[in-house]
């Protein structure tokens, strides 16, 4: 599905800051991995990578077997539009637009029409659990809410793939538990591959592994068995 | 020390928005530009009127000038013999043409040659030195004597033939002499000749009249005594006064030029303070947080607005600085234009002089420019001072809370509105021009604070059609300029100013070209015309009455009127005078005379007893129906009665027609300036015309122009009368365009995280772009949209305060629906390419950074 070799990411020229240092990674379809390491150590890189809007210095990325350096930004927008979901720690919603209408976008820029795109979101916000504030603008609701309605954005496509960097870092521990159990749910009816940073164990027990990094390499790599044992 | 601290706070801020900076620098250097351009192109065109008066009147200390006809000579006696005058010279001053192939027209001055050298130097070339001896040139009548650069032009040399066209058709003449280029040899470019007067009065056709007396005092009597006492001793209607002061009726006669010009000035100035308005606000804006932090670290209030204001001031120092150089190098073109118009309309001469910089000038353009800057920032930095500081600093939302579609703010707008329309409609003409025009920036200030509510009422409006044309893409469009209605409106403000100006004028030109065209129709009906001049009319260079002679014997000519066209003094301005042979002319016009019995006041303006008059005339003296008008003319005073009004767009000051049978008995004036030629029926226009250029071919420097292309040479004079206006446009157009620029590179800078999630969620970059255009098109049409709501305001100023005022024309409102259909896409057009820069930002835009949080 997924699959990096020997990929770096370098910044700058003078002094270098080497955020990412030959990593090797695979991620099988379905598969759920969180990413853990400090700050710094390029986590949010290695996101950024996999979905297009930043390139490696060396090495390759690979999404279906398609090696994306090969793309060009069009291409590369498309496949991210129509394969990867992305959420953010801040939510980043259009502010002007709807929770309907910031659900609907994705679909809307790939040339969807208006009614079946309202019709499409709207399942999808039934789906996070946001049927009723359709209508209502990001400022009018709670930080969970949001991330609710990014979420549903992200999947609107029904992405093979779902991005995640840090999506419970800005929420309380209820909420984002609560964010987390939507994810499962998603991924039980989906079967979709997410790849999720987080600071958060706990969080880290919703997925089939966890990856460690620490100066732009991966130092670890293991199964998470506890989930199981949790019997969830 | 605060301050100074604030100081670096705002260096840093404008090395970091550089573009905004620049383009807000500009904005007020265009704007101080136009205004300083127009004052600077006027003094330049006055005084390169008055020095050719100047040295041309030599070492004069008097002059006394008639009106155009000149006077009799018998007044020069008169002159001489008055104590105190030390010398007394006729003068006769032709605008006469050669006939070199591709040469204009050359200015012959008639002077007495014995006399004159004590009042004006000629300072020949030593290589004539026989010839320098006037004596010798005297005593032969062909004599001419020529500039050097005339000279050199056409490599004459002493001896040499110099073709001229005269009143009597051609004549040669011989160049004995040439002066230097100082004094009289540098009027008109060195177009300039002189010769005896009174071979000049001959050979130009004047009688015994002279068209002015150069005179000096002797030194024991003063100027003032010397004019006082001759006062007393010549007949009314001469004017006597120093050389110096003949400049003021030039400027009188330039006045509608001019003040077309200041009213177009200061809107550019206006649509400056909108761009700094603009640019405040959004600084205002995109330093929310920072204006926190600095109260929050205890910053007072007034030290937060004094920040801004004195950012305000320094901008506005720095573009007025730049925009009165620039504008000294617009006033050139602008000079240009003017003296073209000068010549073309009014047919003076002029002498090109370098721009005059004046300092007064000057100052006053800076101080304008800081002015209007520190004006347009007033209100950001008021905003700026008043912001919470706790809100500012925990929630960056706020920004969003814009207070400018309250209540109060959309009462005053109407009610600004209302009061500057009905203050045009039913305020006194008597306040003046300049109270008149405050009328419309009254209406122009109100529709501006309704700017805000207008923009977002139809942003919205727009909402639902973006959807359904251009989707996503057009909603967030839409959505940027709801969601910073001060932004917005700034913009959309600094567009309305421009394009209903745009409008206005055009409407007003269409309105008076349509009326002039129309009154041509009626008027203009010989069926071939002929001019003395490639312009409007000469001064100076008329026709026989035998040229006219000459024409009726043309087979095919039914008819020939000879027509004399000058202006006259009156009042304390001048008035256009067309005596014509008004039986012919009243056979084919009809129903002209306004009121009264047509055909009974026919008859008696025929037999000449009396004359009709401008409907502008009527209206600018107060007078009608049965008033007298009197001038004085050169065999007593003028006394008839007014019979008649005839609508007439000659002349802006007015215009008098009477039977020029009338005019020669009082003027003993048979000169000639526009011949009508009427047609035997099944005639060919076309050939009559051929051989009325044969026979004037050669003889006579004439301009032959059939009914037809003689209305259409007087339409181009006076679209060529509004080329200046149309130049000033294009400045507030460019100006309103970098409006748009700024606001939205302001709207991508402040939409960056927004356009990366975009990018991020699966934009591409062309529909970013799109975007980023369709927030620039939808600007564009809220600024048509107010454009024409404010043009139309202004229009109906135009046509009932200003053409009344400026010509006491009447010209009738038409709304102006081709000019806004043709400026929807024209202004679209502009917006799209003022949209090209920032779309390019917004579409580079590195999407990583963009949603990186800070
Ligand atoms: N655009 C950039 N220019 C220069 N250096 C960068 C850039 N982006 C990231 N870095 C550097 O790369 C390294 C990795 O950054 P990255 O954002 O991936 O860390 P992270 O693991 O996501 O950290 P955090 O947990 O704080 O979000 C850091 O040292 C960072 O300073
Ligand atoms: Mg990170």
């Amino acid at each position: 599905m997924i699959e990096l070799q020997n990929v770096s990411r370098s910044f700058g020229d003078a002094k270098l800051v080497q955020a990412l240092n030959q990593v090797n990674l695979r991620l099988a379809q379905g598969e759920r991995v969180a990413v853990m390491g400090p700050s710094g150590s390029g986590k949010s890189t290695l996101l950024n990578l996999i979905c297009g809007l930043d390139e490696p210095s060396t090495g390759a990325i690979k999404i279906d077997n398609v090696d994306i350096a090969s793309l060009d930004d069009d291409s590369r927008t498309r496949l991210r539009r129509q394969k990867i979901g992305m959420i953010f720690q801040t939510f980043n919603l259009l502010p002007t637009l709807t929770a309907l209408e910031n659900v609907s976008l994705p679909l809307r820029l790939n040339g969807v029409a208006k009614k079946d795109a309202e019709q499409r979101a709207t399942a999808m916000l039934q789906k996070v659990g946001l049927a009723g504030r359709a209508a209502h603008r990001p400022d009018q609701m709670s930080g969970g809410e949001r991330q609710r309605i990014a979420i549903a954005r992200a999947l609107i496509f029904a992405p093979p793939v779902l991005l995640a960097d840090e999506p419970t870092g800005n929420l309380d521990s209820k909420t984002g538990e609560e964010i987390l159990a939507l994810l499962d749910e998603l991924h039980r009816e989906f079967n979709t591959t997410i790849l999720m940073v987080t600071h958060n164990e706990e969080a880290a027990l919703h997925c089939d592994r966890v990856i460690r990094l620490r100066d732009g390499q991966i130092i670890s790599s293991s199964a998470v068995t506890a989930r199981t044992a949790e019997g969830q | 020390m605060m301050l100074s601290s604030l100081a670096s706070i705002t260096w840093k801020q404008w090395r970091q928005h550089r573009l905004r900076t620049a383009l807000t620098l500009l904005g007020i250097a265009l704007g101080v530009a136009v205004y300083f351009a127009v004052r600077t192109a006027n003094v330049t065109l006055l005084s390169s009127l008055t020095i050719t008066i100047e040295k041309m009147a030599g070492k004069a200390t008097l002059q006394i000038v008639g009106d155009e006809g000149g006077f009799p000579e018998a007044i020069w006696e008169t002159v001489k013999d008055t104590p105190g005058v030390h010398i007394a010279q006729p003068v006769i001053e032709v605008l006469a043409n050669t006939a070199f192939e591709d040469e204009g027209s050359l200015m012959i001055v008639g002077v007495d040659m014995l006399g004159d050298r004590e009042l004006r130097e000629y300072q020949f070339d030593e290589a004539g030195e026989e010839i320098a001896d006037p004596l010798v040139a005297l005593a032969q009548p062909d004599s001419i004597m020529i500039s050097r650069k005339f000279a050199e032009k056409h490599q004459l040399k002493d001896g040499d033939k110099l073709p001229l066209f005269t009143a009597q058709g051609k004549k040669e003449f011989v160049v004995r002499g040439i002066f230097k280029p100082a004094g009289l040899g540098e009027i008109f470019d060195g177009q300039i000749a002189v010769m005896d007067v009174f071979n000049a009065q001959f050979v130009f056709n004047r009688g015994r009249n002279i068209d002015r007396i150069d005179l000096m005092n002797e030194s024991g009597v003063s100027v003032d005594e010397l004019q006082q006492r001759l006062r007393t001793r010549l007949p009314a209607g001469l004017e006597i006064g120093p050389p110096s002061s003949r400049g003021k009726g030039i400027e009188n006669s330039v006045a509608a030029m001019k003040i077309g010009m200041t009213i177009t000035s200061f809107i550019a100035l206006l649509v400056g303070v909108f761009i700094i308005f603009n640019s405040f606000s959004i600084a205002v804006n995109q330093r929310w947080k920072e204006i926190g932090i600095l109260r929050a670290l205890g910053v007072e209030r007034p030290n937060v607005q004094c920040m801004f204001l004195v950012e305000a001031a320094l901008m506005g120092m720095l573009g007025s600085a730049v925009g009165i150089g620039l504008g000294f190098f617009l006033a050139i073109g602008a000079e240009r234009v003017m003296s073209q118009i000068a010549a073309q309309l009014f047919s003076y001469v002029t002498t090109q002089q370098p721009p005059v910089f004046r300092w007064d000038y000057a100052v006053t353009s800076f101080v304008i420019g800081v002015i209007s800057s520190v004006i347009g920032a007033w209100l950001p930095a008021r905003a700026a001072a008043r912001l919470n500081p706790v809100l500012a600093l925990h929630n960056i939302e706020t920004r969003q809370s814009e207070n400018v579609l309250g209540k109060p703010r959309i009462i005053a707008g109407i009610l600004l509105v209302l009061t500057g329309w009905a203050l045009i409609a039913f305020g006194p003409a008597s306040v003046g021009l300049s109270l008149q025009f405050s009328y419309s920036v009254l209406i122009i200030f109100g529709l501006v604070l309704l700017l805000p509510a207008l923009a977002a009422l139809t942003a919205r409006a727009l909402r639902p059609l973006m959807d359904r044309l251009f989707g996503s893409e057009g909603v967030i469009a839409v959505d940027s300029m709801i969601q910073s209605p001060r932004r917005t409106s700034a913009t959309v403000g600094a567009l309305m100013i421009g394009l209903s100006f745009v409008f206005s004028m055009g409407a007003y030109v269409r309105s008076y070209q349509k009326t002039v065209s129309d009154w041509m129709d009626r008027i203009v009906n010989a069926d071939i015309i002929i001019n003395t001049s490639e312009n409007a009319r000469s001064r100076t260079n008329h026709f026989s009455e035998d040229l006219g002679k000459t024409l009726a014997a043309i087979p095919g000519v039914r008819r020939v009127e000879n027509i004399r066209f000058l202006f006259l003094p009156y009042a304390d301005d001048s008035v256009a005078l067309i005596a014509l042979d008004m039986d012919g002319w009243f056979a084919r016009v009809k129903d002209v005379v306004e009121g009264a019995d047509e055909d009974e006041v026919k008859d008696k303006i025929i037999r000449g007893e009396g004359v009709l008059v401008a409907r502008n005339f009527v209206a600018r003296y107060h007078l009608g129906v049965g008033d007298r008008l009197r001038f004085q003319t050169p065999t007593g005073p003028f006394d008839f009665p007014i019979l008649g009004v005839i609508e007439d767009y000659t002349s802006e000051k007015g215009a008098v027609f009477f039977e020029r049978e009338l005019y020669k008995r009082y003027w003993n004036d048979p000169a000639v300036d526009i011949i009508d030629v009427m047609v035997t029926p099944g005639a060919e226009v076309a050939t009559v015309k051929q051989a009325v250029t044969r026979a004037v071919k050669g003889q006579h420097r004439a301009f032959i122009y059939t009914n037809a292309e003689y209305k259409k040479f007087i339409m181009d004079l006076i679209n060529g009368f509004f080329v200046l206006n149309y130049m000033q446009m294009t400045v507030a157009i460019i100006i309103a365009a970098l409006g748009i620029v700024n606001t939205l590179i302001i709207s991508v800078a402040e939409r960056k995280r927004e356009l990366g999630v975009l990018r991020a969620i699966g934009g591409l970059r062309s529909q970013v772009r799109k975007m980023i255009l369709l927030e620039a098109a939808a600007i564009a049409i809220v600024g048509v949209l107010s454009g024409t709501l404010a043009g139309v305001f202004n229009t109906y100023f135009l046509v009932r305060t200003a053409a009344h005022m400026i010509g006491g024309f009447t010209i009738p409102f038409r709304f102006p629906l081709t000019i806004v259909l043709v400026a929807l896409p024209v202004a679209l057009g502009i917006a799209l390419l003022a949209a090209w820069w920032p779309a390019r930002k917004a579409v580079n835009l590195k999407v990583v950074e963009a949603i990186g949080y800070e």
